[in-house]
């Protein structure tokens, strides 16, 4: 299995700060992607900076480990600016500062706590205060900011956006989350189990059983128990009908943002039909309780897969006909085309991934590149569109509903058997002889998701890491508005639809 | 044109008529407790591997402010202590009236004046305060076609200034706490405020954490508890109505027993 994969920390010792340079120079201009970066403290003062890259060949996935000083750094951002917002959380976490970052704003930790507060960081003495939050400031005739947030005007989460504009157009957005710390990955330590699993479920309430896959093949490679191939097709049946859900709902949502209420009133409700789906596949909309650690729950076995694959048709079918005419109407392609364009250069350097990625040209999708097992016989059609704007967002994914259709019909033709075995008590974790880092890879709806664990020789997880794609993606956006008036900002920010939980964790 | 007109009319009225039916199974709705969780040992089975410590297996009680409807204990006594329904009317209330097990308080209702007051016309405004965006999408589907809350002169408006209460989803990260308290000093009294979903009620999953405060109640006073991981839409619908006296029909399963106390026999 391609995406999961694990190296054993204890036969390869950290190498200089320098080696993990060029080892990110090399896989960028090798084709390779960033996955994973991030820091860890093994012991009291000792700090170890972690890089996971990958995706250029078959299930390619390649580790670097490095030394660094416990107060700082030198950026990596000259060679991978994909670690940009990587550096910026490993300087909110441990505090230890990255020499040389262009952007040395907190990303989650605003006025009011502690200056000296590092939550993942030991007892030991951190290496400065928390620097305040400083806007950027455009200066020039005509220039006005317009703030807004944290709190929304929608039924959407917290997070404060800050316009400076001439005119109409704007100039720069900034973007300050943190709003939603919940302090995932502190809860994330300790005993592998179902508490991974449970709280994958609520890193993103949307993409549930994406995170939840990620989580429970992690935990299982772990344990050493994989889940059975009845399981992993009701998982990917699950990932399937959330990726057609959340994209008919990012349909409705663009339609209410150009006021077109067909589009809006249509997909609202083929959204729900596709909730309740999953929620027959897994007893919850958001298909929460369907994951185990081995398996799945065991109310799941009731599906029947023929049942499945009909009601799909039926579902593929309305979606057809509503986009088509939301995607055929001039007053809507007028709209979108051209609105928000993220070019694909741009979407390149920032490591911008999934939907958003791929409507700027990025041929990246991990149901492809990492294989998960059932995506392993035959892999979905992946959509890629040039255009970058828009409309190009929208076509993907209704393109990409038409795929998951057409992938998961012929899934489910041969779903193997339900085991009757209850999964929900694993063995203990089979450990791994000595420290060894799990990386779990899998495809949400939003795009790729990576969880990673460092497991000490005890089999306890000291380090878990979790890498939501809007993390990826926020700083796309905000060069996808630029030069945008500010009243298709709400339409911009619709076409990436991006979790502000799965960013601040 | 023609098409979207054609669209319409083919697809039909699909808003979904009061009161709600049973959710199709398996949906993990009301919880029912049994002879075996209340005098045997499915308590102390359920509640070793209950993550969010729900049951409390002492008094013997299940706590829907602290649930996650996981179905872990479900499947840890076989269903023989505790047995998720798939009905959507859970308990709604204060904190007291969420516990499984023990004998309620009398179910609160809107005061008079705040029922005579903003029984007829409700305005929200929404915060979610550090949710995982689950609570808010259910929140949100409440306006959709099926479940339209807007038929009850129920709607969500973009300012506290406009509101007559809030509607607040997440434990409150202490990143939120601040933004939270001034949209609520906003709302003009007499306000409501709803607080949906186990983390606002209890801090859910995420309850001890450095970075929330374990609910709405630790920072704003709460009216009226929903409870869920999120609560689904017709819960949601079904507990702001009924604390107003305005949902015709079916009560919440108080988890008597198994026995008919879900109303699991009753027709969608």
């Amino acid at each position: 299995m391609s995406c999961v994969h694990a190296f054993d920390l204890s036969a390869h010792p950290p190498r200089p700060e320098e080696d993990l340079r060029s080892f990110l120079r090399e896989q960028t201009a090798g084709g390779d992607r960033l996955l994973v970066f991030f820091a860890e403290e093994p012991s009291p003062g000792r700090i170890l900076l972690h890089a996971v890259s990958g995706g250029s060949g078959p299930g390619r996935c390649v580790h670097a480990c490095a030394e660094a000083s416990p107060r700082s750094f030198r950026t990596f951002t000259d060679v991978c600016p994909g670690t940009h917002w990587f550096e910026r959380e490993i300087y909110d976490m441990f505090g230890i500062v990255p020499e040389g970052h262009p952007e040395s704003n907190p990303l989650r930790f605003h006025e009011g706590w502690p200056k000296g507060f590092f939550p993942l960081r030991g007892a030991g003495p951190a290496s400065e205060q928390r620097r305040g939050y400083r806007f950027l400031r455009i200066r020039g005739e005509g220039i006005h900011e317009v703030a807004v947030g944290p709190v929304h005007a929608g039924i959407i989460e917290p997070g404060h956006f800050r316009f400076s504009c001439a005119g109409e157009t704007i100039q720069n957005l900034e973007i300050r989350l943190g709003y939603q710390h919940k302090g995932t990955e502190s809860l994330l330590r300790g005993k592998p189990g179902m508490r991974q699993v449970l709280l994958s479920e609520s890193i993103s309430g949307d993409t549930a059983v994406g995170h939840s896959n990620a989580c429970a093949r992690l935990l299982e490679r772990i344990a050493g128990t994989p889940a059975g191939f009845w399981a992993e097709t009701c998982r990917s049946a699950a990932l399937e009908i959330e990726r057609i859900a959340n994209h008919c709902g990012d349909l409705g949502g663009l339609s209410t943002d150009i006021g077109y209420l067909f589009g809006a009133a249509h997909f609202a409700r083929l959204r729900g039909t596709a909730l309740n789906l999953l929620m027959r596949l897994s007893g919850s909309r958001f298909g929460r309780g369907l994951n185990r650690v081995g398996g799945i729950g065991p109310r799941v076995p009731g599906i029947d897969p023929g049942a499945l694959s009909a009601e799909l048709r039926a579902l593929l079918a309305e979606i057809e006909k509503a986009g088509e005419i939301l995607l055929d109407a001039p007053s809507v392609v007028s709209r979108m085309e051209g609105t928000g364009r993220l070019l694909p250069h741009t979407a390149e350097t920032l490591q911008v991934v999934g939907v958003a990625g791929r409507a700027s040209g990025r041929d990246i999708d991990a149901r492809r590149d990492f294989a998960p097992p059932r995506f392993a016989e035959r892999p979905p059609k992946v959509v890629v569109a040039a255009e970058g704007d828009v409309l190009a967002r929208a076509r993907v994914r209704y393109e990409e509903m038409r795929s998951s259709c057409a992938w998961l019909s012929a899934a489910l033709a041969s779903p193997g058997a339900p085991d009757e075995t209850s999964p929900s008590r694993p063995g203990p974790p089979s450990a791994p002889g000595g420290r060894a880092l799990f990386v779990s890879i899998e495809e949400g709806w939003r795009g790729e998701i990576v969880h990673a664990a460092i497991v000490e020789a005890g089999g306890d997880i000291a380090r878990y890491k979790v890498v939501d794609p809007s993390f990826r993606n926020w700083p796309g956006l905000a060069f996808a508005v630029r030069r945008n008036v500010i009243s298709d900002f709400p339409l911009c920010n619709k076409s990436f639809n991006l979790s502000y939980s799965g960013a601040d964790l | 044109m023609f098409e979207s007109v054609i669209g319409r009319k083919r697809t039909g009225c699909v808003t979904a008529p009061l009161p709600f039916g049973d959710l199709p199974a398996p949906f993990r709705g009301a919880p029912a407790i049994g002879p075996e969780f209340s005098g045997g040992a499915a308590a102390e089975i359920c509640a070793r591997v209950c993550e969010t410590r729900a049951i409390d297996p002492v008094s013997r009680t299940v706590d829907l402010g602290r649930c996650i409807f996981c179905g872990l204990c479900e499947e840890a006594c076989r269903g023989k202590g505790i047995r998720f329904s798939s009905d959507p009317h859970l308990p709604c209330g204060t904190k007291e009236h969420l516990i499984l097990g023990a004998t309620p308080p009398p179910l609160p209702k809107a005061d008079r004046t705040l029922a005579s007051l903003l029984g007829g016309s409700l305005h929200l405004r929404e915060v979610s305060a550090g949710g995982c965006n689950g609570c808010d999408l259910e929140v949100q589907a409440t306006g959709n076609p099926v479940f339209d809350l807007q038929r009850f002169g129920i709607d969500f408006v973009a300012s506290p200034r406009h509101a007559d209460g809030l509607l607040v989803t997440g434990p409150v990260t202490r990143n939120m706490r601040e933004a939270l308290i001034k949209t609520y000093e906003a709302v003009a009294e007499p306000r409501l405020v709803i607080a949906i979903g186990a983390c606002a009620i209890s801090g859910g999953i995420f309850r001890g954490s450095y970075a929330v405060e374990d609910g709405v109640g630790e920072v704003i006073p709460v009216d009226l508890y929903i409870p869920g991981c999120p609560p689904h839409p017709s819960t949601i619908l079904y507990g702001i109505l009924d604390f107003f006296g305005r949902y015709p029909g079916r009560k919440p399963s108080r988890g008597g027993s198994l026995h008919g106390a879900g109303g699991e026999e009753e027709s969608a």
